[in-house]
């Protein structure tokens, strides 16, 4: 099987990346700079007609959804257990934490779109920059709870391939949201990044970064 | 029994709507969006972060509407409207139920700066221009697919089909439609479904459009 992942660091398609280092499976990477015209290139849009991060290829299909692929990816190595199949008794809980990472992705790419894709200030309304990291921050107290019974991730059987897909949105959250109030969740992506596979993921050194803040406040009116 | 929390035109029309084409009946808990009760403690306890759709069933509470049609088509492989593991469109199935998120988070950014934040809204016009022309992309390339084909799938209509049921009902507030005849024939045949009719007839009148159309205010 030949797996291409292409992707940008710091980027969604980081949190496949990642997923691809749990699983421990052969793949290629192509790299592409978030910021420059590369993925704006006829070989690349073909790709990916929307010139973004991820696409995957496998054996010649191609896929561009990043829920989509973390799903498909764990199917098609059922051994390495990272999926909860349909029939296990976590799958319903499974699919919608997947699912859920998409709600925190959104609110994420709203404020990195705000924030720091449109750095100058007649371009950005800091009403919605702020009432979108109010709302992040509304949604990760979902995980919070999830994570309020002592578990290590967010299902208690243990790691999965839904934790690369939360795991990643709480890493760019914290970049928009103060985590004081969230103990668990802070503990949890703690937890995360000491994880071998999470590390591998991590941009290189004077990699080009997306976030070269820690965290971005909201700007005065 | 299953129970559907739901606010009309909101992502949870695509679970009233699958219901319908399932042949399961709910019950709805109808919320709006302007009384507050969607805050309200009774809700906060089914929804922690008091949004819908929630949907009770099997004994647990589902949120993610992407989610729901995944389990509900997975638990009731016989009716034939997902394409589970090892089907040929399993790819494909997945990959339109990532895009119309992605899709529906641009119409819920929209939605959330021109209705949500006063009148006239603060919003920047680079950012809903932005995001419009977004919208657009993504009709554009439905309307590539939907060329040669009646639903998002070649072998026919699937449960990614009623991922659109928020959608294409939302998007032509912010985009013109004339460009894209064949997602406008697309809808025109999502209407002619009984199912489909049969859940708008449960969904209740929409409180978030006022106008016909929201345009870029001039900067």
């Amino acid at each position: 099987m030949k797996i291409t992942l292409h992707h940008a660091h710091e980027a969604r398609s980081m949190r496949v990346l990642w997923l691809l280092e749990e699983l421990g499976i052969a793949y290629d990477l192509k790299v592409h700079n978030f910021f420059d015209k590369s993925l704006r290139s006829p070989e690349y849009l073909a790709l990916n007609p929307a010139a973004r991060v991820p696409a995957l290829e496998i054996d010649g299909e191609v896929m561009c959804e990043s829920g989509a692929m973390i799903e498909y990816l764990c199917e098609l190595f059922p051994d390495k257990a990272l999926g909860r199949p349909a029939g296990d008794p976590e799958r319903m809980a499974w699919l919608d934490w997947l699912h859920y990472a998409e709600t925190i992705g959104q609110h994420c790419a709203n404020l990195t779109q705000a924030h720091i894709v449109l750095y100058e200030a007649h371009m950005r309304s800091p009403t919605q920059m702020s009432l979108e990291a109010r709302r992040l921050h509304k949604v990760l107290g979902r995980l919070e709870l999830q994570l309020a019974d002592g578990r290590d991730y967010v299902m208690a059987s243990g790691f999965s391939g839904v934790d690369c897909a939360v795991g990643y949105g709480v890493d760019i959250a914290r970049r928009f949201v103060r985590f004081d109030e969230m103990p668990m969740a802070a503990a949890y992506a703690a937890r995360l990044a000491a994880r071998a596979a999470y590390r591998a993921a991590q941009p290189p050194e004077n990699a080009t970064l997306i976030y070269r803040k820690d965290f971005y406040e909201v700007p005065n009116v | 029994m299953i129970t559907l929390h739901h606010i009309p035109f909101s992502r949870s029309f695509r679970i009233l709507w699958l219901l319908e084409e399932m042949g399961l009946t709910c019950e709805l808990k109808q919320y709006s969006i302007t009384d507050g009760s969607l805050r309200a403690a009774n809700f906060k306890a089914i929804s922690p972060v008091g949004r819908v759709p929630a949907l009770e069933i099997d004994g647990t509470t589902i949120y993610e509407s992407g989610a729901i049609v995944e389990y509900l088509t997975e638990t009731r492989p016989d009716l034939g409207l997902g394409r589970l593991p090892g089907d040929p469109e399993r790819v494909a199935y997945l990959e339109w139920l990532g895009f119309a998120e992605t899709q529906a988070s641009i119409l819920a950014s929209l939605n959330m700066q021109h209705l949500f934040m006063g009148d006239p809204t603060p919003a920047a016009p680079v950012v809903l221009k932005l995001e419009a022309a977004r919208l657009a992309a993504t009709l554009k390339a439905m309307d590539r697919t939907l060329a040669d084909r009646d639903w998002l799938l070649p072998s026919g209509f699937s449960a990614a089909d009623t991922m659109m049921g928020f959608n294409l009902f939302s998007a032509p507030y912010y985009v013109k439609m004339d460009g894209f005849p064949n997602v406008l024939a697309y809808i025109e045949r999502i209407k002619a479904r009984k199912a489909y009719q049969d859940a708008r007839e449960l969904d209740g009148p929409q409180e978030f459009y006022k106008k016909d159309f929201y345009d870029v205010p001039q900067a």
